[in-house]
């Protein structure tokens, strides 16, 4: 039997032809104020949303407001005046009969009910969250993904008011105009490296996927003239993570590339506990500075926060625990303690810089020592995470610590990867410690979240705000959430915009095998055991197969003489970072191999060895 | 020259000119298909080079006296001196520019 294939199209078209659906049925009927076109989850990818349409016969804002179940939880939005009307719903509740005022300005009103089935399938997504509505107000706390469960939001009460069901990871931003802009749901390379960022509104239309030739991972910023900087890498290289590039918010064009090995030397870079010669950096946030123009980097596998001048790349100055550095590194970027009470970050993320130049990050304090000082590792029961705002003198290179939170909590707080911290305002701060996990004894796990929970664990993510030192608001939720951001579903901004997204930017090549294993074809048909399918898109294509531990295999595609070859790794790794394990898949037999299209072209064979024999899977792909 | 060893014939050819040792497990599949890259490297190098094949389950002691706590891993030696080490499945440009920095 055929290796089974289907093509899925973009998201980008099938939202387009679904919203093209809408507008037909809208025209074609006859839809008003008390009879409104209601169309749950518009857009596929928000089932806490719809889309309301109806006419008025005068020009008229139209204010909409999503009922709580008390009156603090309701969330609405006036929109500007207007004869016809589509308007997103944004912040409905989940296995809950919705009501939803519209309301004319100076005129008439209307409650409709939007039945909404139970999108998180029984599971449950919230321990607890302790605040009030005066606090929170009709803000919402979004968790993004770093695990199997994605995106969602909760509003003071802890109800989840919005949510994706495609998966979208690493951080999420809002954007100026209203947008949010997110990890897309494509990954290219396992473990999480994605084709890029979407655009998109809260309803989940998405206006455009900026595709990145090297794939995104774990941050971006939106730069003032609204282009975008983002982390990526090099996928045809032998490392990882240690790329970052401007992105042209219009066309998607790379226009400026930032690659860390022109301003550290990997090969003298100080190791933290998770260090290894492929992800000798590993970037897990960039941050943006208007005042000095400078770009900073979290090193997670340097244990340092590295800041660089934007216009020349230039290395400016190193946070960190300066052991195992070169001397003359240390003399020339490192920074001396003063102070009380001081400590320096390891394995940290999300650094940011506050408007007054302090650095601030989520100091998750994995092993809490560099590896020159491997002995001294402390274990995960021993362990702590906070949050931490460093104050400093780059004329004397001085640092001083300013401000800590978590540290108390002990291992109840502690996560050894992901999390963030943002501030709001002068002490007035958020930190979400979002990859605590626990072993199947209920001790805090040595394992990172995603192989606690294969392993029979538990995950939680804690996310706290401080006001003045006052914890204000508390949130607990089962599972590991990479990020988590405050923010208002309504914005002020576009909320909804009708017409096709676009797709732009590129794939990049594919990184290929050079080397040949010279084998004929067999004529046989890839093993029924192997489940194999084939998952195509209009730029890529992704091959999934079950293979036993240790075979070797490498997926061919032919078209006469031309040859590309793409060797399949069965051996499991020991990652030593996995910041989104939303892709591992249970059964380590399972593999998962996309390939761009970028580089190809024509039809090809699509043909698999599988130690000394090479297989037909009766499948050809045109690219 | 490319053979797979024990650890007596390693210690015998592993002192004189550059040596790639290949610590390899027959579990492994990137081992497998870093045989096959090595085949090609040998191509390159002749007589310059000798590749040595150490199956890391069957020689504890060895893979313990080189620190090699992973497989494949490659280490190249010099009249019997580590000179580079590689990691992981690699491409024959990375092998072959290793090994032409130490020639």
């Amino acid at each position: 039997m055929a290796v089974k294939y289907s093509f899925q199209d973009h998201l980008i078209n099938r939202q387009a032809e679904a919203e093209a659906a809408m507008l037909k049925q809208f025209e074609e009927g006859h839809y008003t104020l008390q009879n409104p076109l209601v169309v749950y989850n518009a857009y596929l990818v928000n089932p806490l949303s719809a889309v309301v349409c109806f006419e008025t016969e005068e020009e008229v804002a139209v204010e909409v407001t999503v009922l709580g179940k008390t009156p603090q939880a309701n969330m609405g939005h006036t929109f500007p005046k207007a004869k016809k009307h589509v308007l997103p719903i944004v912040g409905l509740y989940s296995d809950y009969q919705n009501k939803v005022e519209i309301r004319e300005y100076r005129g008439d009103s209307n409650v409709i009910t939007i039945d909404v089935p139970d999108v998180f399938d029984g599971k449950k997504v919230i321990y607890s969250m302790d605040t009030t509505p005066e606090y929170l107000q009709d803000n919402v706390i979004l968790v993004s993904p770093a695990g199997e469960d994605l995106a969602v939001a909760f509003d003071y009460a802890g109800d989840a008011r919005w949510h994706m069901n495609v998966p979208c990871v690493f951080d999420v931003k809002r954007l100026k105009n209203g947008n949010l802009l997110m990890g897309s749901s494509r990954v290219i390379q396992m473990p999480y490296y994605m084709s890029g960022l979407y655009e998109i509104s809260p309803c989940g239309k998405i206006y455009k996927e900026f595709r990145v030739p090297g794939g995104y991972h774990h941050d971006e910023v939106e730069m003032e003239d609204g282009n975008i900087i983002c982390l990526t890498e090099d996928l045809r290289s032998e490392t990882v993570e240690d790329m970052c590039v401007l992105l042209d918010r219009n066309t998607g064009e790379i226009l400026k590339t930032w690659d860390y090995k022109d301003f550290l030397d990997p090969n003298t870079v100080s190791h933290s506990g998770s260090w290894s010669a492929h992800d000798w950096f590993h970037n897990n946030a960039v941050w943006y500075d208007k005042n000095t123009n400078s770009l900073t980097f979290s090193g997670r596998h340097i244990d340092s926060m590295v800041n660089i001048d934007y216009e020349t790349g230039k290395l400016n100055w190193i946070i960190g625990d300066p052991a195992g550095w070169p001397q003359e590194m240390v003399d020339k970027y490192f920074f001396k303690p003063i102070g009380n009470n001081f400590e320096w970050q390891y394995e940290q993320h999300a650094n940011l810089i506050t408007p007054d130049g302090d650095v601030m990050c989520f100091d998750n304090h994995h092993y809490g020592h560099k590896e020159v000082e491997r002995d001294q590792f402390y274990t995960a029961n021993n362990s702590y995470s906070r949050g931490v705002r460093y104050r400093i003198n780059t004329k004397d290179m001085t640092i001083e610590q300013v401000w800590q939170y978590g540290k108390d909590r002990g291992a109840e707080f502690f996560s050894p990867y992901i999390c963030n911290v943002e501030y709001y305002n002068e002490g007035h701060y958020l930190v979400h410690s979002g990859g605590i996990a626990y072993d199947q004894d209920g001790n805090p796990s040595e394992a990172l979240g995603a192989f606690a929970k294969n392993m029979g664990g538990r995950l939680e993510s804690i996310t706290v705000e401080i006001c003045d030192n006052k914890k204000m608001l508390d949130l607990h939720v089962p599972g590991n959430y990479y990020r988590a951001e405050k923010l208002k579903l309504y914005s002020d901004g576009i909320n909804l915009e009708l017409g096709k997204g676009q797709i732009l930017g590129q794939m990049g090549v594919t990184k290929e095998m050079e080397t040949d294993i010279p084998l004929e074809n067999s004529g046989e048909m890839l093993p029924e055991r192997c489940n194999a399918r084939i998952e195509d898109e209009i730029d890529r294509f992704t091959f999934f197969s079950r293979f036993e531990k240790g075979q070797l295999v490498m997926l061919l595609l032919e078209q006469g003489d031309e040859v590309h070859r793409y060797f399949i790794s069965t051996t499991a790794v020991s990652h030593l970072a996995m910041c989104c394990g939303t892709f591992l898949d249970s059964d380590e037999r399972n593999t998962r191999t996309s390939i761009n299209k970028a580089g190809l072209k024509g039809t090809y064979d699509v043909r698999v060895i599988v130690d000394d024999k090479k297989y037909e899977t009766g499948v050809q792909i045109t690219c | 020259m490319l053979k797979e060893v024990s650890s007596a014939e390693f210690k015998e050819l592993a002192g004189k000119g550059l040596v790639l040792a290949d610590f390899f497990s027959t579990t492994c599949g990137p081992c497998k298909m870093l045989s096959f890259v090595l085949k090609d490297v040998e191509k390159e190098f002749g007589d310059d080079l000798s590749i040595l094949k150490v199956d890391f389950d069957q020689n504890k002691e060895l893979t313990a006296e080189y620190g090699v706590t992973g497989y494949p891993t490659l280490v190249l030696l010099k009249d019997g001196q580590e000179v580079g080490r590689l990691q992981g499945l690699q491409q024959k440009p990375v092998i072959v520019k290793l090994v032409q920095e130490h020639k």
